[in-house]
Protein backbone atom coordinates (compact mmCIF):
# COMPACT_ATOMS: atom_id res chain seq x y z
CA UNK A 1 0.00 0.00 0.00
CA UNK A 2 3.09 2.21 0.09
CA UNK A 3 2.20 4.14 -3.08
CA UNK A 4 -1.36 4.74 -1.88
CA UNK A 5 -0.11 6.15 1.43
CA UNK A 6 2.37 8.48 -0.27
CA UNK A 7 -0.32 9.57 -2.74
CA UNK A 8 -2.61 10.54 0.17
CA UNK A 9 0.17 12.57 1.84
CA UNK A 10 1.04 14.25 -1.48
CA UNK A 11 -2.67 15.04 -1.97
CA UNK A 12 -2.78 16.71 1.47
CA UNK A 13 0.24 18.84 0.54
CA UNK A 14 -1.41 19.89 -2.73
CA UNK A 15 -4.63 20.79 -0.86
CA UNK A 16 -2.76 22.99 1.63
CA UNK A 17 -0.91 24.80 -1.19
CA UNK A 18 -4.19 25.30 -3.08
CA UNK A 19 -5.87 26.67 0.07
CA UNK A 20 -2.94 29.08 0.57
CA UNK A 21 -3.17 30.30 -3.05
CA UNK A 22 -6.97 30.62 -2.70
CA UNK A 23 -6.50 32.77 0.41
CA UNK A 24 -3.89 34.98 -1.28
CA UNK A 25 -6.06 35.42 -4.39
CA UNK A 26 -9.02 36.78 -2.44
CA UNK A 27 -7.47 38.61 0.52
CA UNK A 28 -7.18 41.80 -1.54
CA UNK B 1 -41.70 25.06 9.07
CA UNK B 2 -44.42 24.71 6.44
CA UNK B 3 -46.37 21.57 5.46
CA UNK B 4 -43.88 20.69 2.71
CA UNK B 5 -40.99 21.05 5.18
CA UNK B 6 -42.63 18.62 7.62
CA UNK B 7 -43.23 16.20 4.74
CA UNK B 8 -39.56 16.32 3.66
CA UNK B 9 -38.32 15.94 7.27
CA UNK B 10 -40.65 13.04 8.15
CA UNK B 11 -40.18 11.35 4.77
CA UNK B 12 -36.39 11.39 4.94
CA UNK B 13 -36.31 10.13 8.56
CA UNK B 14 -38.76 7.28 7.87
CA UNK B 15 -36.90 6.23 4.71
CA UNK B 16 -33.49 6.29 6.42
CA UNK B 17 -34.62 4.19 9.40
CA UNK B 18 -36.67 1.73 7.31
CA UNK B 19 -33.72 1.16 4.96
CA UNK B 20 -31.35 0.65 7.89
CA UNK B 21 -33.64 -1.94 9.49
CA UNK B 22 -34.19 -3.69 6.14
CA UNK B 23 -30.42 -4.03 5.62
CA UNK B 24 -29.86 -5.35 9.17
CA UNK B 25 -32.01 -8.49 8.91
CA UNK B 26 -30.28 -11.53 10.38
CA UNK B 27 -28.37 -9.74 13.17
CA UNK B 28 -29.05 -12.75 15.40
CA UNK B 29 -25.60 -13.60 16.77
CA UNK B 30 -23.22 -11.48 18.84
CA UNK B 31 -20.75 -11.40 15.95
CA UNK B 32 -23.38 -10.18 13.48
CA UNK B 33 -24.95 -7.80 16.00
CA UNK B 34 -21.69 -6.11 17.04
CA UNK B 35 -19.41 -6.68 14.02
CA UNK B 36 -21.90 -7.26 11.15
CA UNK B 37 -20.29 -10.69 10.72
CA UNK B 38 -17.33 -8.80 9.18
CA UNK B 39 -19.18 -8.36 5.90
CA UNK B 40 -19.17 -4.59 5.37
CA UNK B 41 -17.91 -3.06 2.11
CA UNK B 42 -15.49 -0.12 2.23
CA UNK B 43 -17.96 2.56 1.06
CA UNK B 44 -20.48 1.75 3.83
CA UNK B 45 -17.76 1.91 6.49
CA UNK B 46 -16.30 5.09 4.96
CA UNK B 47 -19.61 6.97 5.05
CA UNK B 48 -20.39 5.57 8.51
CA UNK B 49 -17.04 6.83 9.83
CA UNK B 50 -17.75 10.24 8.31
CA UNK B 51 -21.33 10.38 9.64
CA UNK B 52 -20.24 9.35 13.14
CA UNK B 53 -17.71 12.18 13.26
CA UNK B 54 -20.12 14.80 11.84
CA UNK B 55 -22.44 15.58 14.74
CA UNK B 56 -25.30 18.06 14.47
CA UNK B 57 -23.44 20.70 16.41
CA UNK B 58 -20.42 20.34 14.09
CA UNK B 59 -22.66 21.12 11.15
CA UNK B 60 -24.52 24.02 12.82
CA UNK B 61 -21.46 25.54 14.51
CA UNK B 62 -19.03 25.25 11.62
CA UNK B 63 -21.08 27.44 9.29
CA UNK B 64 -21.62 29.98 12.08
CA UNK B 65 -17.95 29.93 13.00
CA UNK B 66 -17.00 30.78 9.42
CA UNK B 67 -19.47 33.71 9.50
CA UNK B 68 -17.86 35.09 12.67
CA UNK B 69 -14.23 34.01 12.43
CA UNK B 70 -13.56 32.94 8.85
CA UNK B 71 -12.45 29.60 7.43
CA UNK B 72 -9.28 28.99 9.47
CA UNK B 73 -11.03 26.20 11.41
CA UNK B 74 -10.36 23.94 8.38
CA UNK B 75 -6.73 23.67 9.60
CA UNK B 76 -8.03 21.58 12.51
CA UNK B 77 -8.51 18.74 9.96
CA UNK B 78 -5.09 18.91 8.25
CA UNK B 79 -3.69 16.17 10.50
CA UNK B 80 -6.55 13.78 9.73
CA UNK B 81 -5.20 12.37 6.42
CA UNK B 82 -1.81 11.72 8.07
CA UNK B 83 -3.54 9.89 10.94
CA UNK B 84 -5.58 7.80 8.49
CA UNK B 85 -2.42 6.67 6.69
CA UNK B 86 -0.76 5.70 10.00
CA UNK B 87 -3.86 3.82 11.20
CA UNK B 88 -4.25 2.01 7.86
CA UNK B 89 -0.67 0.78 8.17
CA UNK B 90 -0.89 -0.18 11.87
CA UNK B 91 -4.22 -0.37 13.72
CA UNK B 92 -6.33 -1.87 10.92
CA UNK B 93 -4.19 -4.99 10.26
CA UNK B 94 -3.37 -5.47 13.96
CA UNK B 95 -7.00 -5.27 15.17
CA UNK B 96 -8.26 -7.43 12.30
CA UNK B 97 -5.70 -10.18 12.90
CA UNK B 98 -6.25 -10.07 16.67
CA UNK B 99 -9.90 -10.87 15.85
CA UNK B 100 -11.28 -8.59 18.57
CA UNK B 101 -14.66 -6.95 19.19
CA UNK B 102 -13.14 -3.90 20.88
CA UNK B 103 -9.83 -2.06 20.77
CA UNK B 104 -9.42 -2.62 24.52
CA UNK B 105 -9.74 -6.40 24.14
CA UNK B 106 -6.47 -6.20 22.19
CA UNK B 107 -4.82 -4.49 25.20
CA UNK B 108 -5.29 -7.71 27.21
CA UNK B 109 -3.85 -9.82 24.39
CA UNK B 110 -0.83 -7.52 24.26
CA UNK B 111 -0.48 -6.51 27.94
CA UNK B 112 -2.73 -7.78 30.73
CA UNK B 113 -6.25 -7.65 32.18
CA UNK B 114 -5.71 -4.50 34.27
CA UNK B 115 -4.53 -2.47 31.25
CA UNK B 116 -7.61 -3.62 29.31
CA UNK B 117 -9.84 -2.72 32.26
CA UNK B 118 -8.31 0.77 32.57
CA UNK B 119 -8.56 1.36 28.79
CA UNK B 120 -12.23 0.34 28.64
CA UNK B 121 -13.03 2.34 31.81
CA UNK B 122 -11.48 5.47 30.25
CA UNK B 123 -13.58 4.95 27.10
CA UNK B 124 -16.81 4.43 29.08
CA UNK B 125 -16.14 7.61 31.08
CA UNK B 126 -15.16 9.69 28.06
CA UNK B 127 -18.01 8.58 25.76
CA UNK B 128 -20.49 8.46 28.63
CA UNK B 129 -19.75 12.13 29.32
CA UNK B 130 -20.28 13.21 25.72
CA UNK B 131 -23.20 11.07 24.53
CA UNK B 132 -25.78 13.28 26.27
CA UNK B 133 -24.40 16.42 24.66
CA UNK B 134 -24.75 14.93 21.15
CA UNK B 135 -28.49 14.75 21.82
CA UNK B 136 -28.87 17.89 23.92
CA UNK B 137 -27.03 20.41 21.73
CA UNK B 138 -29.17 20.14 18.56
CA UNK B 139 -32.36 20.04 20.69
CA UNK B 140 -31.40 23.38 22.26
CA UNK B 141 -30.61 25.01 18.91
CA UNK B 142 -33.94 23.84 17.44
CA UNK B 143 -35.70 25.11 20.58
CA UNK B 144 -34.16 28.57 20.15
CA UNK B 145 -34.91 28.84 16.42
CA UNK B 146 -38.34 27.14 16.21
CA UNK B 147 -39.53 27.28 19.80
CA UNK B 148 -39.84 23.48 19.85
CA UNK B 149 -39.66 22.16 23.46
CA UNK B 150 -36.17 20.66 23.74
CA UNK B 151 -37.49 17.74 25.85
CA UNK B 152 -39.70 16.67 22.94
CA UNK B 153 -36.90 16.89 20.38
CA UNK B 154 -34.67 14.88 22.72
CA UNK B 155 -37.32 12.19 23.27
CA UNK B 156 -38.20 11.86 19.55
CA UNK B 157 -34.57 11.76 18.38
CA UNK B 158 -33.53 9.43 21.22
CA UNK B 159 -36.43 7.01 20.71
CA UNK B 160 -35.77 6.73 16.96
CA UNK B 161 -32.07 6.06 17.53
CA UNK B 162 -32.65 3.48 20.29
CA UNK B 163 -35.25 1.67 18.17
CA UNK B 164 -33.10 1.01 15.12
CA UNK B 165 -29.86 0.51 17.07
CA UNK B 166 -31.40 -2.07 19.43
CA UNK B 167 -33.19 -3.98 16.66
CA UNK B 168 -30.52 -3.99 13.98
CA UNK B 169 -27.22 -3.59 15.83
CA UNK B 170 -24.23 -2.29 13.93
CA UNK B 171 -25.64 -3.19 10.51
CA UNK B 172 -28.60 -0.87 11.12
CA UNK B 173 -26.25 1.80 12.47
CA UNK B 174 -23.93 1.57 9.46
CA UNK B 175 -26.60 1.51 6.74
CA UNK B 176 -28.57 4.37 8.33
CA UNK B 177 -25.26 6.26 8.58
CA UNK B 178 -24.80 5.81 4.82
CA UNK B 179 -28.24 7.29 4.10
CA UNK B 180 -27.75 10.03 6.69
CA UNK B 181 -24.44 11.03 5.12
CA UNK B 182 -26.07 11.21 1.69
CA UNK B 183 -28.78 13.51 3.14
CA UNK B 184 -26.01 15.67 4.67
CA UNK B 185 -24.21 15.91 1.30
CA UNK B 186 -27.48 16.84 -0.44
CA UNK B 187 -28.28 19.46 2.21
CA UNK B 188 -24.82 21.00 1.88
CA UNK B 189 -25.02 21.26 -1.91
CA UNK B 190 -28.54 22.74 -1.75
CA UNK B 191 -27.40 25.27 0.91
CA UNK B 192 -24.49 26.35 -1.27
CA UNK B 193 -26.62 26.76 -4.39
CA UNK B 194 -29.34 28.65 -2.51
CA UNK B 195 -27.00 31.10 -0.79
CA UNK B 196 -25.33 31.98 -4.11
CA UNK B 197 -28.72 32.36 -5.85
CA UNK B 198 -29.92 34.65 -3.04
CA UNK B 199 -27.03 37.11 -3.55
CA UNK B 200 -28.09 40.37 -5.29
CA UNK B 201 -28.27 40.05 -9.09
CA UNK B 202 -25.30 42.37 -9.64
CA UNK B 203 -22.99 40.46 -7.24
CA UNK B 204 -21.18 37.55 -8.90
CA UNK B 205 -19.69 34.60 -7.00
CA UNK B 206 -16.23 36.05 -7.70
CA UNK B 207 -17.30 39.43 -6.25
CA UNK B 208 -18.68 37.62 -3.21
CA UNK B 209 -15.38 35.81 -2.67
CA UNK B 210 -13.44 39.09 -2.91
CA UNK B 211 -15.74 40.68 -0.31
CA UNK B 212 -15.42 37.67 2.02
CA UNK B 213 -11.64 37.83 1.57
CA UNK B 214 -11.57 41.56 2.33
CA UNK B 215 -13.37 40.88 5.62
CA UNK B 216 -10.83 38.17 6.52
CA UNK B 217 -13.36 35.36 6.13
CA UNK B 218 -11.24 33.39 3.63
CA UNK B 219 -8.06 33.24 5.74
CA UNK B 220 -7.68 29.49 5.40
CA UNK B 221 -4.02 28.97 6.34
CA UNK B 222 -2.10 30.57 9.21
CA UNK B 223 1.63 29.80 9.49
CA UNK B 224 1.91 31.48 12.92
CA UNK B 225 3.84 29.56 15.61
CA UNK B 226 1.68 30.84 18.50
CA UNK B 227 1.09 27.94 20.95
CA UNK B 228 -2.04 29.61 22.29
CA UNK B 229 -3.56 30.15 18.83
CA UNK B 230 -6.01 27.28 18.47
CA UNK B 231 -6.02 27.01 14.68
CA UNK B 232 -2.71 27.24 12.82
CA UNK B 233 -1.12 25.07 10.15
CA UNK B 234 1.15 23.52 12.81
CA UNK B 235 -1.48 22.88 15.48
CA UNK B 236 -3.60 21.33 12.72
CA UNK B 237 -0.88 19.10 11.26
CA UNK B 238 0.62 17.96 14.59
CA UNK B 239 -2.11 18.46 17.21
CA UNK B 240 -4.84 17.56 14.71
CA UNK B 241 -2.97 14.40 13.70
CA UNK B 242 -2.65 13.27 17.33
CA UNK B 243 -6.32 14.03 17.98
CA UNK B 244 -7.36 12.09 14.86
CA UNK B 245 -5.07 9.18 15.83
CA UNK B 246 -6.72 9.09 19.26
CA UNK B 247 -10.26 9.40 17.94
CA UNK B 248 -10.06 7.00 14.99
CA UNK B 249 -7.53 4.59 16.50
CA UNK B 250 -8.50 4.31 20.18
CA UNK B 251 -12.18 5.32 20.43
CA UNK B 252 -14.45 2.29 20.09
CA UNK B 253 -17.20 4.42 18.50
CA UNK B 254 -14.89 4.75 15.46
CA UNK B 255 -12.81 1.55 15.73
CA UNK B 256 -16.00 -0.54 15.62
CA UNK B 257 -16.85 0.97 12.19
CA UNK B 258 -13.77 -0.50 10.51
CA UNK B 259 -13.74 -3.74 12.52
CA UNK B 260 -16.85 -4.71 10.50
CA UNK B 261 -14.89 -4.75 7.21
CA UNK B 262 -15.01 -7.88 5.07
CA UNK B 263 -11.21 -7.69 4.70
CA UNK B 264 -8.22 -5.66 5.86
CA UNK B 265 -8.07 -3.99 2.44
CA UNK B 266 -11.73 -2.89 2.64
CA UNK B 267 -11.18 -1.41 6.12
CA UNK B 268 -8.05 0.44 4.94
CA UNK B 269 -9.97 1.85 1.98
CA UNK B 270 -12.69 3.17 4.30
CA UNK B 271 -10.13 5.17 6.30
CA UNK B 272 -8.26 6.38 3.21
CA UNK B 273 -11.53 7.59 1.65
CA UNK B 274 -11.97 9.78 4.74
CA UNK B 275 -8.37 10.95 4.36
CA UNK B 276 -9.27 12.22 0.88
CA UNK B 277 -12.81 13.52 1.49
CA UNK B 278 -12.87 15.03 4.99
CA UNK B 279 -10.77 18.18 4.44
CA UNK B 280 -12.62 19.23 1.23
CA UNK B 281 -15.96 18.57 2.96
CA UNK B 282 -15.06 20.80 5.91
CA UNK B 283 -13.77 23.44 3.49
CA UNK B 284 -17.12 23.32 1.70
CA UNK B 285 -19.14 23.69 4.94
CA UNK B 286 -16.99 26.65 6.00
CA UNK B 287 -17.31 28.19 2.53
CA UNK B 288 -21.11 28.05 2.87
CA UNK B 289 -20.71 30.04 6.12
CA UNK B 290 -18.50 32.60 4.37
CA UNK B 291 -21.11 33.03 1.62
CA UNK B 292 -23.85 33.50 4.25
CA UNK B 293 -21.63 36.31 5.59
CA UNK B 294 -21.57 37.94 2.12
CA UNK B 295 -25.35 37.49 1.77
CA UNK B 296 -25.78 39.49 4.99
CA UNK B 297 -23.65 42.33 3.60
CA UNK B 298 -26.60 43.21 1.34
CA UNK B 299 -29.48 41.97 3.54
CA UNK B 300 -29.57 43.37 7.05
CA UNK B 301 -29.00 40.66 9.67
CA UNK B 302 -30.47 40.93 13.18
CA UNK B 303 -28.15 42.42 15.81
CA UNK B 304 -28.17 38.96 17.48
CA UNK B 305 -29.21 35.69 15.84
CA UNK B 306 -30.81 34.18 18.96
CA UNK B 307 -34.43 35.47 18.99
CA UNK B 308 -34.99 35.19 22.77
CA UNK B 309 -31.74 37.02 23.58
CA UNK B 310 -32.60 39.78 21.09
CA UNK B 311 -36.08 40.22 22.63
CA UNK B 312 -34.48 40.41 26.07
CA UNK B 313 -32.23 43.37 25.18
CA UNK B 314 -34.92 45.08 23.05
CA UNK B 315 -37.04 45.23 26.22
CA UNK B 316 -34.28 47.38 27.73
CA UNK B 317 -34.96 50.30 25.32
CA UNK B 318 -32.62 53.04 26.62
CA UNK B 319 -29.56 50.78 26.53
CA UNK B 320 -30.49 48.83 23.41
CA UNK B 321 -31.42 51.76 21.15
CA UNK B 322 -27.95 53.39 20.83
CA UNK B 323 -26.38 49.99 20.07
CA UNK B 324 -29.02 49.25 17.42
CA UNK B 325 -28.52 52.73 15.88
CA UNK B 326 -24.74 52.24 15.64
CA UNK B 327 -25.31 48.75 14.23
CA UNK B 328 -27.70 50.02 11.53
CA UNK B 329 -25.33 52.83 10.54
CA UNK B 330 -22.37 50.42 10.33
CA UNK B 331 -24.45 48.01 8.22
CA UNK B 332 -25.40 50.79 5.76
CA UNK B 333 -21.79 52.01 5.53
CA UNK B 334 -20.56 48.47 4.90
CA UNK B 335 -23.22 47.79 2.25
CA UNK B 336 -22.41 51.04 0.44
CA UNK B 337 -18.65 50.39 0.60
CA UNK B 338 -19.19 46.86 -0.78
CA UNK B 339 -21.27 48.21 -3.70
CA UNK B 340 -18.62 50.88 -4.39
CA UNK B 341 -15.89 48.23 -4.34
CA UNK B 342 -17.78 46.11 -6.90
CA UNK B 343 -18.21 49.19 -9.15
CA UNK B 344 -14.51 50.07 -8.85
CA UNK B 345 -13.56 46.44 -9.54
CA UNK B 346 -15.68 46.44 -12.72
CA UNK B 347 -14.17 49.77 -13.84
CA UNK B 348 -10.73 48.33 -13.07
CA UNK B 349 -9.93 51.30 -10.83
CA UNK B 350 -7.27 50.30 -8.26
CA UNK B 351 -7.60 53.61 -6.36
CA UNK B 352 -11.37 53.27 -6.10
CA UNK B 353 -11.02 49.66 -4.93
CA UNK B 354 -8.48 50.60 -2.24
CA UNK B 355 -10.63 53.48 -0.93
CA UNK B 356 -13.85 51.46 -0.79
CA UNK B 357 -12.00 48.50 0.76
CA UNK B 358 -10.68 50.70 3.59
CA UNK B 359 -14.24 51.97 4.25
CA UNK B 360 -15.57 48.40 4.09
CA UNK B 361 -13.09 47.16 6.71
CA UNK B 362 -13.75 50.15 8.97
CA UNK B 363 -17.52 49.53 8.79
CA UNK B 364 -16.96 45.80 9.48
CA UNK B 365 -15.06 46.68 12.67
CA UNK B 366 -17.88 48.99 13.80
CA UNK B 367 -20.43 46.26 13.05
CA UNK B 368 -18.46 43.67 15.05
CA UNK B 369 -18.14 46.13 17.95
CA UNK B 370 -21.92 46.76 17.97
CA UNK B 371 -22.59 42.99 17.98
CA UNK B 372 -20.15 42.55 20.87
CA UNK B 373 -22.00 45.32 22.77
CA UNK B 374 -25.28 43.51 22.08
CA UNK B 375 -23.85 40.26 23.49
CA UNK B 376 -22.62 42.20 26.56
CA UNK B 377 -26.12 43.62 27.08
CA UNK B 378 -27.53 40.07 27.08
CA UNK B 379 -25.20 39.12 29.92
CA UNK B 380 -25.85 42.34 31.86
CA UNK B 381 -29.62 41.87 31.59
CA UNK B 382 -29.37 38.52 33.38
CA UNK B 383 -29.07 36.36 30.24
CA UNK B 384 -26.61 33.57 29.53
CA UNK B 385 -23.07 34.36 30.73
CA UNK B 386 -20.55 34.09 27.90
CA UNK B 387 -23.45 34.52 25.44
CA UNK B 388 -22.53 33.51 21.90
CA UNK B 389 -24.93 33.27 18.95
CA UNK B 390 -22.61 31.38 16.55
CA UNK B 391 -24.78 28.24 16.67
CA UNK B 392 -27.90 30.11 15.53
CA UNK B 393 -26.53 31.99 12.49
CA UNK B 394 -26.94 29.31 9.82
CA UNK B 395 -30.35 28.04 10.97
CA UNK B 396 -31.58 31.63 11.30
CA UNK B 397 -30.59 32.20 7.65
CA UNK B 398 -32.20 28.92 6.55
CA UNK B 399 -35.56 29.60 8.23
CA UNK B 400 -35.81 33.21 7.02
CA UNK B 401 -34.72 32.91 3.41
CA UNK B 402 -34.97 29.34 2.10
CA UNK B 403 -38.16 28.31 0.27
CA UNK B 404 -40.61 25.64 1.50
CA UNK B 405 -39.22 22.11 1.40
CA UNK B 406 -35.61 23.25 1.69
CA UNK B 407 -36.01 24.16 5.37
CA UNK B 408 -37.30 20.62 6.00
CA UNK B 409 -34.26 19.22 4.19
CA UNK B 410 -31.82 21.23 6.33
CA UNK B 411 -33.60 20.16 9.54
CA UNK B 412 -33.40 16.56 8.25
CA UNK B 413 -29.64 17.15 7.90
CA UNK B 414 -29.48 18.28 11.55
CA UNK B 415 -31.43 15.21 12.68
CA UNK B 416 -29.33 12.89 10.46
CA UNK B 417 -26.05 14.30 11.77
CA UNK B 418 -27.19 14.00 15.40
CA UNK B 419 -28.66 10.50 15.07
CA UNK B 420 -25.67 9.05 13.20
CA UNK B 421 -23.34 10.17 15.99
CA UNK B 422 -25.59 9.06 18.87
CA UNK B 423 -26.30 5.62 17.35
CA UNK B 424 -22.56 4.90 17.00
CA UNK B 425 -21.95 6.10 20.55
CA UNK B 426 -24.61 3.98 22.25
CA UNK B 427 -23.73 0.97 20.05
CA UNK B 428 -20.04 1.19 21.01
CA UNK B 429 -20.78 1.89 24.70
CA UNK B 430 -22.96 -1.25 24.76
CA UNK B 431 -20.23 -3.28 23.02
CA UNK B 432 -17.55 -2.28 25.54
CA UNK B 433 -19.97 -2.78 28.47
CA UNK B 434 -20.73 -6.36 27.38
CA UNK B 435 -17.44 -7.53 25.84
CA UNK B 436 -14.92 -5.82 28.15
CA UNK B 437 -16.90 -5.73 31.40
CA UNK B 438 -19.83 -8.19 31.53
CA UNK B 439 -18.39 -11.10 29.52
CA UNK B 440 -14.87 -10.59 30.94
CA UNK B 441 -15.62 -10.03 34.63
CA UNK B 442 -19.27 -10.88 35.43
CA UNK B 443 -20.55 -13.83 33.36
CA UNK B 444 -17.73 -15.55 31.51
CA UNK B 445 -19.34 -18.62 29.95
CA UNK B 446 -22.92 -17.89 28.93
CA UNK B 447 -24.41 -18.72 25.53
CA UNK B 448 -24.10 -16.53 22.44
CA UNK B 449 -27.84 -15.85 22.65
CA UNK B 450 -27.41 -14.62 26.24
CA UNK B 451 -24.73 -12.10 25.19
CA UNK B 452 -26.83 -11.01 22.19
CA UNK B 453 -29.73 -10.06 24.48
CA UNK B 454 -27.33 -8.54 27.01
CA UNK B 455 -25.97 -6.35 24.16
CA UNK B 456 -29.52 -5.25 23.27
CA UNK B 457 -30.30 -4.40 26.90
CA UNK B 458 -27.01 -2.50 27.22
CA UNK B 459 -27.93 -0.49 24.09
CA UNK B 460 -31.31 0.40 25.64
CA UNK B 461 -29.55 1.39 28.88
CA UNK B 462 -27.05 3.71 27.17
CA UNK B 463 -29.78 5.21 24.97
CA UNK B 464 -31.97 6.00 27.99
CA UNK B 465 -28.89 7.30 29.82
CA UNK B 466 -28.18 9.70 26.92
CA UNK B 467 -31.80 10.89 26.90
CA UNK B 468 -31.79 11.43 30.68
CA UNK B 469 -28.50 13.31 30.52
CA UNK B 470 -29.84 15.48 27.69
CA UNK B 471 -33.12 15.98 29.57
CA UNK B 472 -31.23 17.44 32.50
CA UNK B 473 -29.06 19.48 30.14
CA UNK B 474 -30.99 22.69 30.64
CA UNK B 475 -30.65 22.39 34.43
CA UNK B 476 -26.95 21.65 34.10
CA UNK B 477 -26.53 24.74 31.86
CA UNK B 478 -22.98 25.30 30.65
CA UNK B 479 -21.86 22.49 32.97
CA UNK B 480 -22.87 19.94 30.33
CA UNK B 481 -20.35 21.44 27.90
CA UNK B 482 -17.71 21.46 30.63
CA UNK B 483 -18.38 17.75 31.18
CA UNK B 484 -17.91 17.15 27.44
CA UNK B 485 -14.63 19.08 27.61
CA UNK B 486 -13.51 16.84 30.50
CA UNK B 487 -14.24 13.82 28.32
CA UNK B 488 -11.69 15.01 25.77
CA UNK B 489 -8.95 15.01 28.43
CA UNK B 490 -8.62 11.22 28.23
CA UNK B 491 -7.69 10.84 24.58
CA UNK B 492 -3.92 11.31 24.86
CA UNK B 493 -3.63 8.53 27.45
CA UNK B 494 -5.44 6.00 25.26
CA UNK B 495 -3.31 6.95 22.27
CA UNK B 496 -0.14 6.51 24.34
CA UNK B 497 -1.03 2.98 25.45
CA UNK B 498 -1.79 1.90 21.88
CA UNK B 499 1.53 3.37 20.69
CA UNK B 500 3.21 1.23 23.38
CA UNK B 501 1.20 -1.81 22.28
CA UNK B 502 1.97 -1.45 18.57
CA UNK B 503 5.58 -0.27 18.59
CA UNK B 504 7.33 -0.86 21.95
CA UNK B 505 7.94 -4.59 22.16
CA UNK B 506 9.82 -4.50 25.46
CA UNK B 507 7.07 -2.70 27.42
CA UNK B 508 4.80 -5.02 29.41
CA UNK B 509 1.56 -4.64 31.35
CA UNK B 510 3.06 -2.82 34.34
CA UNK B 511 4.79 -0.23 32.13
CA UNK B 512 1.59 0.35 30.14
CA UNK B 513 -0.56 0.71 33.26
CA UNK B 514 1.79 3.08 35.12
CA UNK B 515 2.37 5.01 31.88
CA UNK B 516 -1.38 5.55 31.47
CA UNK B 517 -1.74 6.91 35.01
CA UNK B 518 1.26 9.24 34.51
CA UNK B 519 -0.05 10.41 31.11
CA UNK B 520 -3.44 11.26 32.57
CA UNK B 521 -1.78 13.22 35.39
CA UNK B 522 0.28 15.18 32.84
CA UNK B 523 -2.82 16.08 30.78
CA UNK B 524 -4.73 17.22 33.88
CA UNK B 525 -1.72 19.35 34.93
CA UNK B 526 -1.58 20.97 31.46
CA UNK B 527 -5.35 21.61 31.63
CA UNK B 528 -5.32 23.09 35.14
CA UNK B 529 -2.06 25.05 35.17
CA UNK B 530 -1.28 26.18 31.60
CA UNK B 531 -3.01 28.06 28.79
CA UNK B 532 -1.88 25.58 26.13
CA UNK B 533 -4.53 24.95 23.45
CA UNK B 534 -6.44 21.68 23.99
CA UNK B 535 -5.17 20.30 20.68
CA UNK B 536 -1.76 19.81 22.31
CA UNK B 537 -3.08 17.80 25.29
CA UNK B 538 -3.09 14.59 23.24
CA UNK B 539 0.53 15.11 22.22
CA UNK B 540 1.55 15.68 25.87
CA UNK B 541 -0.43 12.70 27.18
CA UNK B 542 0.84 10.34 24.49
CA UNK B 543 4.50 11.33 24.93
CA UNK B 544 4.32 10.94 28.74
CA UNK B 545 2.64 7.50 28.52
CA UNK B 546 5.32 6.26 26.10
CA UNK B 547 8.22 7.76 28.10
CA UNK B 548 7.02 6.42 31.46
CA UNK B 549 6.10 3.04 29.94
CA UNK B 550 9.62 2.69 28.51
CA UNK B 551 11.19 3.83 31.80
CA UNK B 552 9.22 1.26 33.83
CA UNK B 553 10.15 -1.48 31.34
CA UNK B 554 13.81 -0.44 31.53
CA UNK B 555 13.97 -0.45 35.34
CA UNK B 556 11.66 -3.40 35.99
CA UNK B 557 13.08 -6.87 35.43
CA UNK B 558 9.68 -8.39 35.96
CA UNK B 559 8.08 -6.66 32.98
CA UNK B 560 6.05 -9.07 30.92
CA UNK B 561 7.64 -9.23 27.49
CA UNK B 562 5.26 -10.28 24.81
CA UNK B 563 5.99 -9.45 21.19
CA UNK B 564 3.93 -6.66 19.64
CA UNK B 565 1.61 -7.93 16.94
CA UNK B 566 3.33 -7.87 13.58
CA UNK B 567 1.61 -6.31 10.64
Amino acid sequence: WRRVYFAVIFYLGVLIVLFYLFMKAFSS
Amino acid sequence: MRALDWLVLAGSLVFIIAYGLYRSRGSNTVNRYLLAGKTMPWYAMALSIMATQASAITFISTTGQSYVDGMRFVQFYFGLPLAMVILSATAVPIFHRANVYTAYEYLEQRFDAKTRALGSLIFLLQRGFSVGLSLYAPAIVLAVIFGWPDQWTTVIMGTLVITYTVIGGIQAVTWTDVQQMLVIFLGLIVSMIMVVLLLPADVSLLDAMHLAGAAGRLNVVSTSFDWNDRYTLWSGLIGGMFLALSYFGCDQSQVQRYLTGRSIAQSKLSLLFNAMAKVPMQFFILFVGAMVFVFYIFEKPPLLFAPAALSRIEADGPRHRPVETRYSAAFENRRQAASDWIDAHRRDSPDGQARSLARFRQAQQELDAARADGARLVQESGGEQGFNDTNYIFLSFVTRYLPAGFVGLIIAVIFAAAMSTISAEINSLATVSIIDVYRRHVRKDASDRHYLWASRLATVFWGLYAMSFAGYGRKLGSLIEAVNMLGSLFYGTLLGVFVLAFFMRRVGGNGAFVGMLAGEAAILAAFLFTGISFLWYNVIGCVVVVAVGLAVAFFSDGAKRRPAASQ
